[in-house]
């Protein structure tokens, strides 16, 4: 009887109906699988079908719960309660490889925020003031100084990647953001302008895709946008009531290298925010949109040419902390002290992105609060997000359930400067993640997948 | 003796009667009467004797013929009893008991008078000295029982015990001796003693309930000595006035008298009630009462069954294996407590022994039987805990760490502050150091060091300005943050160290303020821009208060006797608001939107006007020691919270005494703080643990507060037996920072 039971369990299959947006798809066509099968046998499968040269793994999401399958068929359907007969829609992905920590480079201080946008060097802020600019080989190349606080945020300037001249764009906490321009060849800096607006904190500073123009949040719930066209002069006067004072901290920078740089005033300010501004970034498709995100639990998309609003997403109760821009278009994700990262989706500001058939608004839960994001470069579904617990976790949108991969990043450093081991800046490009945090600079492989068909 | 005579005498009337009606009879009869006597003699033999006998009982004959006379006149006169008592009584005149009284004419009055004669004082006189040949005196007799004499004569020669008979001897004697039945035991002779004439006549007369003495006479004539003519009392007894009370009515008596009509007025006596009288014994399963249900019937008696017949069915009848069990099991484990048994007829069945058993369980079952239908009140026990909104939907609150904050080797954290736009937190500890961090990420960004322990810490409430103040040891340094834009340097400049100083107070202050100007200051120093300094050893300064305005802050230092001092900053003057205060202050606060003052001594929390210069209120929350106390931001709500564990809430409008008292901490309180925006309130103890609650205040006076527990954050450790020392609410933001023993400082966000 046992016995007979065990060979029906063997023999039973499952209507599957495969699906993809990888360029390996399988003819539209339901497929008996054999109820045990496991992600391996379900690979090997596609490869079969498709007679692939080179193996590829895949990965499977059951789209009825948005789960990785990682165990068999079967015991899926034992867990979720689905009925044998019931047709199940699988779409398989390619695998993510394992991360693997390739090197890190300690810091003094507390790490704020790391860029990769200079090729083949790392460029980190810091809570000591410096913006740092190792090499590949992760030798501190050159240390910018001219903030008078800690630095909060770096963005270098996309349109001026290929040439020599790299101009760099801070914010710090002194209030202020700056620009500088690195000379890769001769391994010098020189501050080119200070951008005055904000009365508080600066907390982020990004770029536009072009390189033309800047955002910057502040604490004092103002957006400034900028051009980055060099001022010949002074356009915000010193203030008066503290010339003593500014007299004496120009005389301390007129020692340094920021003798030539003028303050510069804004574009424009974009004021609809009630507290704390804690990103804004450009929408990489449109340069005349904006996005950001505030701990007033909104999410604002702007019109920068005309300074308006466009939308208003007010989640209850979830103070944003970070954003980032999937390479999808249009999917933004952002993270709030809530523990989650939210996806949103740009054009209907709905938690349901429309280019994906998901049913429930998606949430990723985390452990600890996910206090920085960074979109995978080529995968259109991959975000990674940094917590405070130091665990670096890469989720694909389609499978809310749990990340995909995770790692601890800061392993190597001295226990006891790591602390916590926050991971406070992220940035991702060519295969390559550089975490920053309070454990200093880790830099980790994580392999990308090929651009999927959205 | 009494009742032998009594019977004697009524058998002796009855008889006499009889025989008197036999007389009639015979009389009319004649001599028939006589031939049935006869024929019937030796049928009614005993009969005739006993009517012979009675006829020879001549009741007191035996002393006298008289009475038998008497006893023939009435049989002759057929007149009532009562005169032949009369009779019996005059007859009497030679009885001597008492000694007889001779009537004789006084010569006086002229009226007879009775003469007792004389008594001689001689040897006969005293009945002591009566001739008793048994002269042992008042013992027991049963002391000779065992002698052949029972006592002694005069002389001292033994009186032996006179020959005593059998029964049968003693029955003869009745029979024979006509006096035997009016004879009385003699216990100092052992014989018996026929009674004399005159203790008959006395038994006789007690009988009657007459006086014994025979002379006595009843219906002796009245002799009129006041009344008459030429009797009557000219003069009066006595020459005393006639008193007042004789003709004046009595007061007491209207006193009484008016006691019962004013009692009859207002009800309390009813003439004429009639008298409910409840039977002293009735049923009281039939009679419902007024006040309670009917009681329920009595509970029947089970009904026999065919086993309790006294002829059962064969199959009832138990085995002998049965019979054995039955007998072997106690009494009180037996499944019946009878063994059915078969008797031929109701003839042969005998009474039942357990009778009386099975009446005294019936009644024990009836004494114990219950009366009424109890209702039975059908609760669950769920419903007596308050409903409660479930705590997800009271959301925001805190409930995981967000970032915790280490102060270098642990040291103990005593207090913490929030900046009022809610990013940065002072956090000050038992080494003297002051760390300024950032809420949302928790990196330091400056550091300021102190000799010694810091005791308050609290930030600036006003928004254009940025500085806090910290309490060390008996100064009070107010510092400067760095990084402040140029707008909110100056202005917090201009308020701490203006261009020109205010005039110094007329009455100079205890309290020193020392400064450093705003031209030598700079924003990277650590050196505090303005100190007080208290009076040399006034103690830690262990709280400071911030008025809402910010222009006023309180302090409260030393270790017993609390010294308050109100700092106004503008004025660079401090001043104590109490010269003595009863009890050791622990804490103070101001009111949020009124000028009231409250102090918290170690047991009571006083509220002062200080416009008005007065004590409000007093409120006791009854705990043994406060160590916290927070007010709602609407200003009519306090929370006390004391080392004893327990938290009072006041409803500063309703009363002195809490509205509530919770106790859910298992160690002291610690802090507590309410939230300024949202309905939140926490606290902290020294188990480790901070709870946060919700706490929803309503403005239309008739809504209680809502409280609703929410959650228990644990993450901190207790180290030395201290847990959570203070907490602090992100204004804002559902945040919370809470710095305890174990050297964290923890953010804890919603």
């Amino acid at each position: 009887m046992a016995a007979q039971a065990q060979e029906e369990m063997q023999v039973h299959t499952l209507p599957v109906f495969f699906s993809t947006r990888t360029l390996y798809s399988l003819p539209s066509q339901k497929f008996m699988i054999p109820a045990s099968w496991k992600r391996y046998q379900l690979s090997q499968l596609v490869n079969k079908a498709l007679a692939l040269s080179n193996p590829v793994p895949f990965d499977f999401i059951l789209r009825k719960t948005g789960e990785l399958l990682r165990d068999s068929l079967q015991e899926w359907c034992h867990a979720t309660g689905v009925g044998m007969e019931e047709t199940l829609e699988i779409e398989y992905v390619e695998s993510l490889l394992p991360p693997s920590r390739l090197a890190g480079i300690p810091h003094n201080d507390w790490v704020s925020d790391v860029s990769l946008g200079i090729q083949g060097h790392f460029v980190t802020t810091s809570y000591d003031g410096l913006v740092r600019v190792f090499d590949s080989s992760q030798i501190l190349v050159h240390a910018l100084s001219g903030h008078t606080g800690p630095v909060t945020s770096i963005s270098v300037l996309s349109g001026s990647q290929n040439s020599d001249e790299i101009i760099l764009a801070s914010s710090s906490h002194d209030a202020t953001a700056r620009l500088a321009s690195y000379n890769t060849e001769t391994r010098t800096s020189q501050a080119l302008a200070s951008l005055h607006l904000h009365s508080s904190p600066v907390s982020s500073i990004s770029s536009s895709s072009s390189g033309t123009h800047l955002l910057t949040a502040g604490w004092d719930s103002l957006i400034g946008v900028w051009d980055t066209r060099l001022p010949s002069f002074d356009e915000v006067a010193l203030p008066s009531a503290d010339e003593g004072k500014s007299r004496k901290r120009r005389r301390v920078v007129d020692g340094d290298d920021t003798a030539s740089s003028k303050r510069k005033a804004p574009l424009s300010v974009l004021k609809i925010h009630t507290s704390r501004i804690t990103a804004a970034l450009f929408s990489p498709t449109d340069e005349k949109k904006a996005y950001s995100a505030s701990l007033d639990s909104s999410i604002r998309k702007w019109d920068i040419e005309v300074g308006i609003c466009l939308h208003s997403q007010i989640v209850a109760e979830a103070p944003f902390i970070a954003l980032a821009h999937l390479s999808a278009p249009d999917i933004l994700a952002a993270s709030s002290t809530d523990r989650t990262v939210r996806i949103f989706d740009t054009r209907t500001f709905t938690s349901k992105p429309s280019s994906l058939t998901s049913s429930a608004p998606i949430v990723l839960q985390h452990a600890s609060t996910p206090a920085s994001l960074s979109a995978s470069p080529t995968n259109s579904h991959h975000v990674a997000s940094g917590g405070y617990d130091g665990v670096v976790r890469i989720w694909d949108i389609r499978s809310t359930k749990g990340a995909i991969a995770s790692f601890r990043a800061g392993e190597g450093a001295d226990p006891e400067k790591r602390g916590d081991g926050k991971v406070l800046g992220l940035d991702w490009r060519d295969g390559v993640m550089a975490v920053g945090g309070e454990a200093g600079l880790d830099i980790w492989r994580v392999p990308e997948n090929a651009e999927e068909v959205l | 003796m009494v009742g032998i005579s009594t019977n004697g005498t009524k058998k002796r009337k009855h008889v006499t009667k009889d025989a008197e009606q036999r007389q009639e009879i015979s009389e009319d009869v004649g001599l028939e009467m006589q031939s049935e006597d006869e024929s019937e003699g030796s049928v009614k033999n005993s009969e005739d004797e006993d009517e012979e006998e009675a006829e020879e009982f001549p009741g007191i004959d035996s002393g006298s013929d008289t009475e038998s006379e008497g006893d023939e006149e009435d049989e002759e006169d057929e007149e009532s009893e009562e005169d032949e008592l009369d009779e019996g009584s005059g007859s009497d005149d030679s009885l001597h008991v008492f000694p007889h009284a001779k009537t004789i004419k006084s010569g006086i009055t002229g009226r007879p008078k009775k003469v007792y004669p004389e008594i001689e004082p001689d040897y006969d006189s005293d009945t002591s000295t009566e001739d008793d040949p048994n002269r042992i005196g008042n013992v027991p007799v049963h002391w000779y029982d065992d002698l052949p004499h029972i006592g002694y004569d005069m002389n001292g020669k033994k009186v032996f015990r006179p020959a005593k008979g059998d029964e049968l001897d003693k029955f003869l004697k009745t029979i024979e001796d006509p006096s035997a039945w009016t004879s009385g035991f003699d216990k100092s002779l052992q014989i018996d003693r026929p009674l004399t004439s005159e203790e008959l006549d006395i038994i006789q007369r007690l009988y009657k309930n007459e006086n014994p003495d025979a002379g006595y006479d009843p219906y002796e004539p009245t002799i009129e000595w006041f009344t008459g003519k030429g009797k009557q009392e000219i003069m009066p007894l006595s020459a005393a006035p006639e008193p007042k009370r004789r003709w004046v009515p009595s007061k007491w008596e209207k006193q009484k008298v008016m006691k019962i009509v004013r009692a009859i007025r207002q009800g309390r006596i009813v003439p004429n009630k009639p008298k409910t009288a409840t039977p002293q014994f009735y049923n009281i399963w039939s009679e419902p009462s007024a006040d309670h249900p009917p009681p329920l019937p009595a509970p029947k008696p089970r009904l026999p069954t065919n086993a309790e017949s006294y002829n059962p069915p064969e199959e009832y009848l138990p085995t002998e294996d049965e019979r054995k069990q039955w007998e072997e099991t106690d009494k009180e484990d037996r499944e019946r407590d009878f063994l059915p048994q078969k008797y031929s007829s109701l003839r042969l069945v005998p009474a039942y022994d357990q009778f009386i058993q099975e009446r005294f369980s019936r009644q024990l079952d009836l004494y114990l039987a219950p009366r009424i239908q109890r209702k039975r009140l059908d609760m669950n026990p769920d419903d007596l805990i308050p409903k409660l909104p479930s705590p997800s939907s009271l959301k925001p609150f805190p409930n995981y760490r967000a970032l915790r904050f280490r102060h270098d080797g642990d040291a103990a954290v005593r207090c913490v502050s929030i900046s009022s736009d809610g990013a940065w937190v002072a956090s000050g500890d038992e080494r003297g150091i002051v760390s300024l961090w950032e809420v949302l990420v928790g990196r330091e960004v400056k550091r300021w060091k102190f000799d010694s322990q810091i005791g308050a810490i609290q930030w600036c409430p006003q928004t254009d300005v940025s500085y806090f103040v910290v309490g060390v040891e008996d100064h009070v340094h107010f510092l400067i943050p760095p990084n402040l834009s140029p707008n909110v340097l100056s202005a917090t400049l201009n308020v701490l160290s203006p261009a020109t100083l205010p005039p110094t107070p007329s009455t100079p202050s205890p309290v020193r303020w020392s400064s450093t100007s705003s031209g030598n200051f700079d924003s990277s120093s650590s050196f505090p821009i303005i100190s007080l300094d208290f009076p040399p050893s006034s103690g830690l300064v262990k709280q400071i208060v911030w008025h809402k305005r910010g222009d006023y802050v309180a302090s409260v230092s030393g270790k017993d006797q609390g010294a308050v001092w109100i700092h106004q900053v503008t004025r660079r003057h401090s001043q104590a608001p109490f010269k003595k205060v009863k009890g050791s202050v622990q804490l103070v606060l101001f009111h949020p939107s009124k000028p009231y003052f409250f102090v918290a001594t170690q047991r009571y929390v006083r509220i002062y006007d200080l416009a008005a210069q007065k004590l409000l209120k007093a409120l006791t929350p009854g705990l043994k020691w406060i160590s916290s106390m927070d007010i709602h931001p609407s200003g009519d709500h306090l929370i006390v919270g004391g080392y004893d564990r327990k938290l009072c809430w006041f409803d500063l409008e309703l009363s002195n005494k809490p509205y509530k008292v919770l106790r859910y901490h298992t160690r002291a309180i610690r802090s507590l703080s309410f939230h300024p925006t949202y309905p939140l309130f926490a606290s902290s103890s020294d188990d480790g643990t901070v709870q946060v609650f919700h706490a929803r205040v309503y403005s239309d006076m008739m809504t209680d507060p809502l409280v609703v527990p929410l959650k228990i954050l644990r993450e901190h450790e207790v180290k030395n037996g201290l847990g959570v020392l203070q907490i602090c609410w992100c204004p804002g933001q559902p945040w919370l920072v809470s710095a305890a023993a174990d050297g964290s400082v923890g953010v804890w966000c919603a």
